[in-house]
């Protein structure tokens, strides 16, 4: 049991997880990770890396949503806009497909740079729509562009390392474990700098933020253009472990979809962002997966459960506002503080 | 709280299972329905025409003896769920699969390739007849291109010029619209396509631009609630338009939501009609819902489309088996190219697919509202070039 953390020097304070518990998890996580393509089936394997790229997408938005305080209804849209980017440039340039993720981010970035502008001065609500917008003109975008293909799917060709081929599940779980890796650190990070920091004083409070000095307008623009960039980068990785870009993948839906993940994972935590994603993702395959395990001994459940597991969406946002706001991420750190003093809490 | 992390815990653990029981030699078949997602409408009953086809074949005997397992859920058309589905299922060593839209048969259509397992579905897409670009889907129905140029045929025999498409505003419905064009261009004849705005419950501007163009016909690739609307509209503006329904509205639901609107309507359906006589629905559909107690005439066109999709993968299974080839997607495969002049039992044109070209069906007749029923007008038109 432990009294408190106490650092005794900078570089101790500067840790991100200076307990030993914290860091044993961490390593039990990085095992893990590391030991389950080599247990799992194909199928797992699927739901991990479809869970993978939404959490990566998650994060994205938290970052605008969760701490800088803008609502954002435009996350498909933004996905749709670095998939087809990345695709288009392995198949039109010929670009090696690893160079590409890179570079549709950027373009994400600065097209969700674009439809953040608004951001100065329209908030709340006015933003969810003036986002909804973008969601609506980027779909519509594509369907209309001669460049995307508009109707038809792009097919992007199969990535590959060194010859191998990567879009198989196993192989592309790697890829998307490396890249969740390297945007969990970055967020978490982020908000260390002032960059992080400016973000979480406009979102708490921006006419106080404005007063100490940060650049409200900048700074939402910049986190509109840090959120689209990595939202981008979802999408490309789905482009090409998908090798199908179609735009009924993207629709609003999407949005909601990603937007309920940060909601119930927790807003402004990028653990819960994960938390979030594997919830959201997972929640349609158990559903399933009950009601077929149950049909055997109750056969209507079969012609049930389809719809219980629609209701089921809503019904777990409902449940997550009452009851825990701030989401999976305070239910586990309720949890860990419940442990840290343990049996002696008071 | 711990009783909550038990339940996650027991839940993670049964979707990690997968539930199921694996029983040797049964033929193992994935497929995904739309029985709760915006095209439940049209899903559900061909869904049902899917699973009664598999209940049917497994109450005669099964195929050479075997049973056939046939696995499949509700992914309310959202494509990561069928993706999710998809993978769960091959990961069973499923040898064929029953897809439903066109967003989850262009998303799987790529990776149907590399696992090697033959892929139905009812998106009737150009592109998807095509063995270069989708070497593993097979279409049971009329592309939508060739039903488009079927109706123009019929059209331009009776005397039009012009011709209006009135389309969702979707890849599907675009989907018929340049080689419409491209057909028309050559026979002489103008095409128009108007995108019909999701959702909207009137279509008097997009009518006047129908009007404007000089169309005499009205040829809709649309569901049948919306067209439903359009055919409302068309007798309240008093037009003498002539309406064309291609695929998906060519059904029960399209002459329901319409009432007296629907009068007259000509549907181009590829497939037969639950009151037309085939031979198919007679003797083998009829005789299997009445004595399961379903009602065929509430079930409509969509069951049987279904049942038919079904029949083929089936038959393409059979084919193996009586080859004494080992059962394997592509052994299917090889079987459906194979096969020429396949008979649907009158519910359609046979069908013939080749190593070139897997639209098996190029032919459709034409139908007319009468009374409230579809009834046959023409006999097969064929797709001309």
């Amino acid at each position: 049991m432990e009294s408190g953390v106490f650092h005794s020097n900078y570089k101790k304070d500067m840790e991100l997880r200076p307990t030993p518990i914290m860091k044993g998890r961490l390593v039990f996580v990085i095992v893990l990770a590391l030991i389950f393509p080599f247990v799992a089936n194909n199928y797992q394997l699927t739901l991990a890396n479809q869970v993978g790229i939404f959490a990566i997408a998650a994060i994205g938005l938290n970052i605008l949503t969760g701490f800088t305080g803008q609502i954002s209804l435009g996350t498909g849209g933004f996905m749709a806009i670095g998939a087809y980017g990345s695709g288009l440039l392995v198949t039109n340039l010929g670009m090696p497909w690893w160079m590409t993720v890179p570079i549709a981010s950027l373009v994400t970035a600065v097209i969700g740079a674009f439809f953040g502008l608004p951001s100065l001065r329209l908030k709340g609500l006015y933003l969810a729509i003036a986002t909804l917008a973008a969601q609506q003109v980027i779909e519509w975008a594509i369907i209309r562009s001669p460049f995307t293909g508009g109707v038809e799917a792009l097919v992007v060709p199969s990535p590959t390392i060194l010859g191998v081929r990567m879009s198989t599940d196993a192989n592309f779980y790697w890829i998307i474990l490396i890249s969740l890796a390297i945007v969990v650190m970055f967020a978490v990070n982020l908000f260390r700098t002032k960059i992080g920091r400016a973000f979480i004083a406009i979102r708490d409070q921006d006419i106080a933020a404005e007063v100490m000095g940060v650049n409200v307008f900048l700074y939402k623009v910049m986190s509109f253009a840090l959120s689209s960039a990595i939202i981008g980068f979802a999408g490309a990785l789905l482009a090409q472990y998908r090798g199908i870009v179609n735009y009924e993948r993207f629709t609003i839906e999407l949005s909601i979809s990603i937007l309920a993940m940060v909601i119930i994972g927790g807003l402004g935590s990028v653990s819960g962002s994960i938390y979030g994603a594997i919830l959201i993702s997972l929640l349609p395959a158990i559903l399933s997966n009950l009601g077929t395990a149950m049909s055997d001994s109750i056969p209507a459940m079969l012609t049930i459960m389809p719809f219980i597991q629609k209701g089921m969406f809503g019904v777990v946002i409902i449940l997550f506002l009452i009851f825990e706001p701030e989401g999976i991420a305070k239910i586990w750190k309720n949890i860990k503080d419940y442990f840290r003093l343990w049996p002696f809490s008071y | 709280m711990k009783k909550l992390l038990l339940l996650v815990i027991v839940l993670l653990a049964l979707a990690a299972c997968g539930g199921g029981n694996d029983e040797e030699d049964t033929i193992k078949l994935g497929g995904i329905h739309d029985l709760t997602g915006p095209t439940s409408d049209a899903g559900t009953p061909y869904a049902d025409g899917i699973r009664d086809y598999i209940k049917f074949v497994n109450a005669n005997g099964g195929v050479d003896g075997r049973q056939i397992d046939f696995m499949s859920q509700d992914y309310a058309y959202a494509v990561d769920q069928a993706e999710q589905l998809y993978s769960q299922y091959t990961s069973k060593e499923i040898i064929g699969f029953q897809g439903w839209g066109t967003g989850d048969t262009e998303a799987l259509r790529g990776r149907v390739a590399e696992d090697k397992i033959p892929f139905m579905s009812a998106s009737y897409s150009e592109t998807l007849a095509d063995p270069a670009e989708a070497p593993y889907n097979f279409l049971v129905g009329t592309s939508y291109s060739g039903q488009f140029i079927i109706a123009l045929q019929y059209a331009k025999d009776n005397g039009a010029t012009t011709v209006a498409l009135m389309h969702h505003d979707s890849p599907f419905g675009t989907s018929p619209l340049a080689d419409g064009k491209a057909w028309a261009e050559a026979n002489g004849m103008e095409v128009i396509g108007i995108p019909m705005p999701k959702g909207a419950s009137d279509f008097t501007a997009e009518l006047t631009q129908v009007t404007d163009a000089g169309a005499e016909y009205i040829v809709v690739q649309n569901v049948s609630s919306p067209a439903a609307t359009l055919a409302k509209d068309i007798n309240r503006l008093g037009m003498d338009t002539q309406m064309i329904c291609l695929n998906w509205c060519s059904d029960e639901l399209f002459v329901e939501l319409s009432g007296d609107a629907a009068e007259g309507v000509i549907a181009a359906s590829p497939f037969a009609f639950v009151n037309s006589g085939a031979s198919l629905i007679e003797d083998e559909i009829r005789p299997y819902t009445e004595e399961a107690g379903i009602d065929l005439e509430a079930k409509g066109v969509h069951y049987i489309q279904g049942w038919v999709t079904m029949r083929l993968m089936v038959d393409g299974i059979r084919e193996v088996v009586a080859n004494g080839d080992e059962l394997t997607g592509e052994n299917i495969h090889a079987a459906l190219e194979g096969f020429t002049n396949y008979s649907t039992g009158d519910v359609t044109t046979p069908l013939t697919f080749t190593s070139s070209d897997h639209a098996g069906n190029k032919a459709l007749r034409l139908y007319q509202v009468k009374n409230g029923v579809h009834e046959q007008m023409t006999d097969y038109i064929k797709v001309s070039d």
